[in-house]
């Protein structure tokens, strides 16, 4: 059975049906990725798995517990964490405090500032934001402010990591080190993490995703390892024209 | 879901109706219900909603199309009223005519500069600048009103047509007035329904508040459409007035007030609905006709009927589904800088605020105009209600600065404080649960230290806080301004009147000399110096606390609750413990406040107006930062100094500046908001920061800001973007082809 799993979504904004019966399940242990063209409804599977939208039906799963009707901040504390495509970062606190108040709110009470402050420096650490903990967000450059809301969703100890677009902003070097970090840490057996990876850019989802969801018009169309979904038909219709499958394409042959 | 209905619209419907049932038998008068008078009845009823359902359409209209909440829309009537009875009745124009000057021409002209001037640049403001404006608006418009009919001379405004030509009904007479108001109301109703959801502009306006830039792109005009609902808002706000005016009375505070039931109507209809919106106000007009004729509430509740349309507001904010937490809506222009002040530098502040207090009462500084040896009595009174007043400004520092979250009932918790701490010290409660029989004598209370006294009265604020914040708190934030706007209301209406909450008893102190540590504070000075002290040290405890986990929490809410809550802060619980807090501070300061002059006119003293002064005194003042509260002794001070140049005579000149000033300051700063949404005290500070040597991070940030401002190099330009007409007009400048002629928006667009 797997960590998370949403089953038969469907989300209906009046006339517009962002999600179909969508169902995707995501493994601990690995990078689960999530692709689709624009407004594939990939945004609104994140905000629905994190009870930030009600479904119109369908149920999310989470370690086997039906949690379509729990509040958002109990997913969170159950141990889903997630970073936002439209940055939410806390733009009049520092890099710093934004990741402090994701730490006090999920280690213990007794906590001692000391030890707050070491966690909160360990995760801009792994992040690579150690220079600018004590800049204040909203003056910080999009990309910058991105991964200020991954060491955020870090800090909450997830057992599932939603990332929406994590590479945007990014110039290469550091998408590859976010990559890179992300496979380290599903690696790591103590974490036991899963990630759900929302990603435009292909090359990074082909070289980190262990299997991937294909989303258009809110059905899942294919789901597979990398090489699987690359050569399904259906994928490259629903693709075509957008030259984002082409530039995987040269940067796999390579 | 019970039979088809959410839980919650069950949930309120049952509490709504019993709560109904129970006052109604426990009030009945006994009076025989005919059907005759019960179709009286209710057709008073009817015209009375008919009459709100025009200004809560106003409001609905304006709230779709913006997405702005206009608090001042019954001032917009209030001087509508007052302007149509200067033309109709003072001058004598025909009723039509002046109707048409008023309505017609006034109305829709006072939306329009309202929409350009202000309105549009609020946008992309945080809803507490957006309400603040608004609320500056109505404050600055009663003032307006009260300065050009001032209050000496009694108006009428007469009813069209007469009271007592109309359709017999029999018993009674039907007058054309009010058969025109209701079919007025019903038609504008229908007509602005049809206007917004079967037209083009309808379309385009409801779509131009959703997405204004994708609407522009299919050809709406968001700013011609703006316009055109606030002039729509205005004339029906205007049309309101006038209407209602004649059964109201020509009273500013009167006529203001209908629009909290115009608040409660808007808010039955969740703010969009104007249907629903239009049956909110006509049941809260049943409700009141029914009330008032079949119930007697007795005289120490004689404005319990007044106070129908917040109990609705609070019943039908049970029954709203809990809010969708908002993503993708972060406000960008406020992402500066938040500047954290360090322990020491609180430390020295609060030390400095209290050597400047022992400075200026103990006499020791000469600044010549106030002749400090000779601070009389009225000065260090004004010193002491500002001071007062300051410290219940305070208690808005961590709700509206740090957390983002409305309360215009300031004034109703320190006066709820005040009540708290008179029942206390009195020791009637003793007896009263029986504790005299274990031996403890109601004198010994008295005895106490008040010191003890204050805290308690702190402590049972948090949970008359906690419990009017916790409805709202799962809506969205207006919802919060609009429940403590109708809890002011509904404690100046039912329970400061009541004479058993603050009896006032001869001449003698109802609140005695504060005694702390075993001092009495009893006279004025020493009383200033523990003001200043109070002040101090609440200041410091707020500073401190923004810099703990509390403090980061509640900004975080304030800047994006989505994100907060995934990170797994309960956001509503949030909300209501900073509410708590909140109340803590202002019932606190309310017993200083009552203490001050040691008879408070419970109703005067903790009135809803004030309240909004307060409100946006702090605001104008830059709400988070805690010395704002500072601000508000503006109001008395001048009040001061107005006495004291009266006193030496011949000055009527700056006697008036002042008065004005007093009046209109508030509103008029508050305004400022529009540019400045960060308050004044903080763009002091920014300006100040060159010759202030720890303020190096100010520096820094005008610094880059002044390097995006500068002119752009031509080298740098139009590579990734289309160019700015800015830019366009440098280049064409380097190159000597500059026109006459300024090329307009989309110039730029055209060449890339
Ligand atoms: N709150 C909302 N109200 C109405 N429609 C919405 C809402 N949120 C999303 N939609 C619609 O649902 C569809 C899916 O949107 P979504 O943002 O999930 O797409 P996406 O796959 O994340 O796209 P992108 O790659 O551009 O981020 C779109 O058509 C969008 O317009
Ligand atoms: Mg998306």
């Amino acid at each position: 059975m797997a960590l998370l799993e949403a089953e038969q979504v469907v989300m209906r904004f009046g006339g517009v049906v962002a999600l179909d019966n969508a169902s995707v399940d995501v493994d601990p242990g690995e990078v689960t990725g999530l692709i689709g063209p624009n407004g594939a409804g990939k945004t609104t599977l994140f905000n629905v798995v994190t009870g930030l939208l009600p479904p119109t039906s369908g149920t999310v799963k989470f370690d086997g517990v039906d949690i379509t009707r729990a509040g958002v901040s109990r997913r969170s504390q159950m141990g889903i964490a997630r970073t936002f495509q439209k940055l939410e970062a806390f733009n009049t606190l520092s890099a710093f405090d934004n990741v402090r108040v994701a730490v006090e709110k999920n280690h213990r009470a007794k906590w001692k500032h000391q030890r707050v402050n070491d966690v909160a420096h360990e995760m801009l650490g792994k992040v690579g934001l150690d220079d600018v903990a004590d800049v204040t967000v909203g003056t910080l450059p999009t990309g910058s402010a991105r991964l200020v809301e991954l060491a955020r969703a870090l800090a909450c100890r997830p057992r599932v990591l939603l990332l929406d677009e994590p590479s945007s902003g990014l110039n290469e070097e550091e998408t590859s080190s976010i990559g890179q970090l992300l496979l380290e840490l599903v690696a790591d057996k103590e974490n036991d993490l899963a990630v759900l990876l929302v990603e435009h850019d292909m090359s990074f989802v082909m070289g980190v995703c262990a299997r991937i969801h294909v989303l258009d018009f809110g059905k899942i169309i294919a789901v597979g390892t990398p090489f699987e979904v690359q050569g399904n038909e259906a994928v490259r219709a629903a693709y075509l024209g957008g030259d984002e499958f082409r530039g995987a394409y040269a940067g796999m042959d390579e | 879901m019970i039979f088809g209905v959410r839980h919650s619209v069950a949930v309120a419907t049952a509490l709504g109706t019993l709560a109904a049932v129970i006052i109604a038998v426990f009030t009945w008068k006994g009076a025989q219900v005919t059907s005759e008078t019960f179709l009286v009845t209710t057709y008073i009823g009817l015209f009375l909603g008919a009459l709100w359902a025009m200004y809560a359409t106003g409001l609905v209209v304006v709230y779709t199309t913006t997405g702005v909440f206009n608090f001042a829309q019954g001032a917009i009537g209030v001087f509508a009223a007052f302007f149509y009875w200067e033309l109709h009745v003072n001058r004598g124009w025909h009723s039509i005519l002046a109707l048409f000057v008023v309505v017609g021409l006034f109305a829709p002209a006072l939306g329009v500069v309202l929409d350009i001037v202000i309105m549009r640049r609020l946008r992309t403001a945080s809803l507490v600048v957006q309400l603040m404006v608004t609320v500056a608006i109505m404050v600055l418009l009663l003032s307006v009103v009260g300065d050009i009919w001032e209050a000496d001379t009694a108006r009428r405004v007469p009813y069209l047509f007469g009271i007592n030509n109309g359709i017999d009904l029999g018993p009674s007479q039907l007058p054309w007035h009010r058969l025109i108001v209701f079919v007025v109301a019903i038609a504008i109703a229908v007509a602005m329904r049809y206007l917004l959801r079967r037209t083009r502009i309808g379309t385009a306006m409801r779509a131009v508040v959703d997405n204004r830039e994708l609407a522009a792109l299919n050809g709406a005009r968001p700013n011609v459409v703006s316009s055109t609902s606030w002039a729509l808002g205005s004339m029906l706000g205007a049309l309101g007035g006038i209407l209602i005016a004649p059964e109201l009375g020509l009273d500013p505070a009167t006529l203001n007030n209908v629009v909290i039931i115009a608040f409660a109507a808007a808010a039955f209809g969740a703010l969009k609905n104007l249907p629903m919106a239009v049956i909110g106000a006509m049941l809260i007009g049943l409700l009141r006709a029914h009330t008032v004729a079949w119930l007697d509430f007795g005289s120490d509740f004689r404005f319990a009927h007044l106070s129908i349309a917040p109990l609705l507001l609070l019943f039908v904010v049970i029954a709203l589904p809990q809010a969708r937490l908002e993503v993708g809506r972060l406000v960008h222009h406020l992402r500066r800088h938040e500047r954290f002040t360090k322990w020491w530098e609180g430390l020295i502040g609060c030390g400095v605020i209290i050597l400047l207090a022992v400075a200026f009462s103990g006499g020791w500084l000469d600044f010549g105009i106030w002749d400090p040896g000779a601070w009389g009595s009225r000065e260090l009174n004004s010193a002491n209600e500002a001071m007062a007043l300051a410290l219940i400004g305070l208690s808005l520092v961590p709700l509206i600065g740090w957390a983002g979250q409305i309360n215009f009932a300031p004034l109703a918790f320190a006066g709820f404080g005040a009540f708290v701490y008179l029942k206390v010290i009195g020791g009637g409660w003793v007896t009263f649960l029986g504790l005299d029989r274990l031996g403890l004598d109601p004198q010994d209370i008295r005895d106490i230290d008040n010191g003890y006294w204050i805290l308690l009265v702190g402590l049972l604020c948090a949970p008359l806080g906690a419990l009017v914040a916790l409805p709202a708190a799962r809506l969205r934030g207006l919802y919060l301004a609009l429940m403590t706007m109708a809890f002011a209301q509904a404690m100046s209406l039912i329970f400061f009147p009541n004479p058993w909450v603050m009896p006032i008893i001869g001449t003698g102190r109802q609140f005695p000399h504060i005694e702390l540590f075993g001092v009495t504070f009893n006279d004025r000075r020493g009383f200033f110096l523990l003001l200043m002290c109070v002040f101090a040290v609440v200041v410091y405890a707020l500073v401190m606390l923004r810099r703990s986990r509390y403090g980061r929490r509640w900004m975080a809410i304030n800047d994006s609750q989505a994100a907060a809550a995934t990170l797994g802060v309960p956001v509503v619980w949030t909300k209501v413990v900073v509410y708590a807090l909140s109340a803590v501070i202002a019932g606190i300061a309310g017993v200083f406040w009552a203490t001050v002059s040691g008879n408070v006119d419970s109703v005067q003293g903790f009135d809803l107006l004030i309240g909004f002064n307060i409100v946006l005194l702090v605001a104008a003042a830059g709400v988070s930062i805690p010395v704002a509260g500072i601000f508000l002794i503006f109001i008395p001070l001048f009040t001061g100094l107005g006495h004291r140049l009266e006193d030496s005579g011949n000055v009527d000149f700056l006697v008036t500046l002042l008065d004005i000033m007093t009046t209109y300051g508030p509103g008029m700063l508050v305004l400022g908001m529009v540019f400045n949404p960060r308050g004044a005290i903080f763009e002091m500070g920014r300006g100040f920061s060159p010759i202030l040597p720890w303020r190096s991070d100010a520096r820094a940030e005008i610094a880059a800001e002044n390097a995006q401002k500068r002119e752009p190099e031509i080298g740098e330009l139009g590579i990734e973007r289309p160019f700015t007409p800015e830019e366009v007009i440098a280049i064409d400048r380097r190159l000597g082809i500059l026109d006459e002629v300024v090329p307009k928006e989309g110039y730029g667009a055209a060449r890339s």
